[in-house]
């Protein structure tokens, strides 16, 4: 018997081109593929898929072709001095805007405890000190000793009158 | 076997980049056939084959914005179709399974099929199935670089030269696989023609 030589052996072996997938499926593949494309996307998490739109985009405009390292040097040094004029004219104008509102915005503290018609708004709401004090609170107009506390129309609780027709 | 028209390509390539995917379907439908039997030919299984194809279209896909054009697409593709065949044996190691594909019926007016069927060679003496099956077992008993030279310039047809640019070797280190591989193919089947139930 012979034995295989190089030459059947190539031959043989270009046989292997006729084995082919199942019937159909170089049809499918594409559909498939499309598939396949389409789960991937949805697994993606958003922020992921807004990059690639963003880098889709980017790549349209040929933002690449357009910057160099000079550019970016300079775009760099730009924002670096921008950042620093504005950390240096930065803290005196804060400090002077939270003065003015200190003034204007905080309440004397003998008025703190005193009750008073002006706006809550304008005089309680930008205090740092808590409105009513935490204990306050644990008594309420049904306890005997306690003094009538009064609510917005100014009468005490205890007075009101009884409905009449 | 011929390559395909670079300039056709180079069209669809630049169309897909400026987001026409239509483009790319194109392209996948062109260079599915031929992909699959490089892939397949490889892994010797049609479900990793299929698998493997489509991540291959997938990351050509998602990398097609980079693609400079310095090589040809075809040349680009078989490219990140072999990488990714050779990385997914390297993780699969030995456990396989063979999933043979039908032969083709055409294959019995193939010239070079009745040639070896006619004269006295020993593929005369075994059926044909059994061939295949014991070539397929031959190929999968090569290394995984071997394989992809054999399957690259015997099942596929191409020269030396653009498998050495896809596989990004020297075109002697091409040869001299290749040399290595048939040795071992002609060992194996000639231990199944003296032994054939082996």
């Amino acid at each position: 018997m012979d034995e295989f030589n190089d030459n059947e052996i190539g031959k043989l072996l270009r046989l292997k081109r006729y084995e082919q997938p199942p019937p159909g499926y170089f049809e499918n593949f594409l559909h498939e593929f499309h598939r396949r494309q389409r789960d991937e996307l949805l697994r993606e998490p958003l922020w992921k898929i807004c990059l690639q739109r963003a880098q889709d985009f980017m790549f349209r405009l040929n933002v690449p072709a357009l910057t160099s390292y000079p550019v970016a040097a300079a775009a760099v040094l730009v924002c670096a001095a921008i950042i620093s004029l504005k950390i240096y004219q930065g803290p005196e104008t804060t400090t002077q805007v939270a003065a003015q509102d200190r003034q204007t915005f905080t309440v004397p503290a003998s008025v703190e405890g005193e009750w008073t018609l002006a706006s809550p708004v304008a005089t309680r709401v930008f205090t740092a000190q808590p409105i009513r004090k935490s204990n306050e609170s644990v008594h309420t107009h049904r306890a005997t000793t306690a003094p009538p506390r009064y609510v917005l129309d100014s009468v005490p609780v205890s007075y009101e009158t009884a409905l009449r027709f | 076997m011929d390559q395909p028209r670079t300039d056709e390509d180079q069209q669809l390539v630049a169309r897909t980049q400026s987001g026409d995917a239509s483009a790319f379907d194109q392209l996948v439908v062109k260079y599915t056939p031929r992909l699959y039997g490089l892939v397949y030919n490889m892994t010797s299984n049609h479900e990793d084959t299929n698998d493997l194809l489509q991540d291959v279209f997938s990351k050509a896909y998602k990398a097609i914005r980079g693609f400079r054009g310095k090589s040809s697409f075809y040349t680009w593709i078989h490219s990140i179709a072999v990488n990714m065949t050779l990385n997914f044996l390297k993780k699969r190691g030995r456990r396989y399974h063979l999933s043979l594909d039908d032969v083709d019926s055409s294959v019995q007016n193939d010239k070079e099929f009745l040639e070896l069927t006619a004269s006295s060679s020993p593929v005369r003496e075994v059926d044909l199935s059994e061939l295949q099956k014991r070539l397929n077992e031959a190929m999968m008993k090569l290394s995984e670089e071997h394989r992809a030279v054999v399957t690259m310039f015997h099942i596929q047809g191409m020269p030396h030269a653009e498998i050495s640019k896809i596989l990004r070797v020297s075109e002697g280190t091409v040869r001299s696989r290749l040399f290595y591989a048939n040795r071992q193919l002609q060992n194996y089947l000639d231990e199944f023609r003296k032994n054939p139930v082996a």
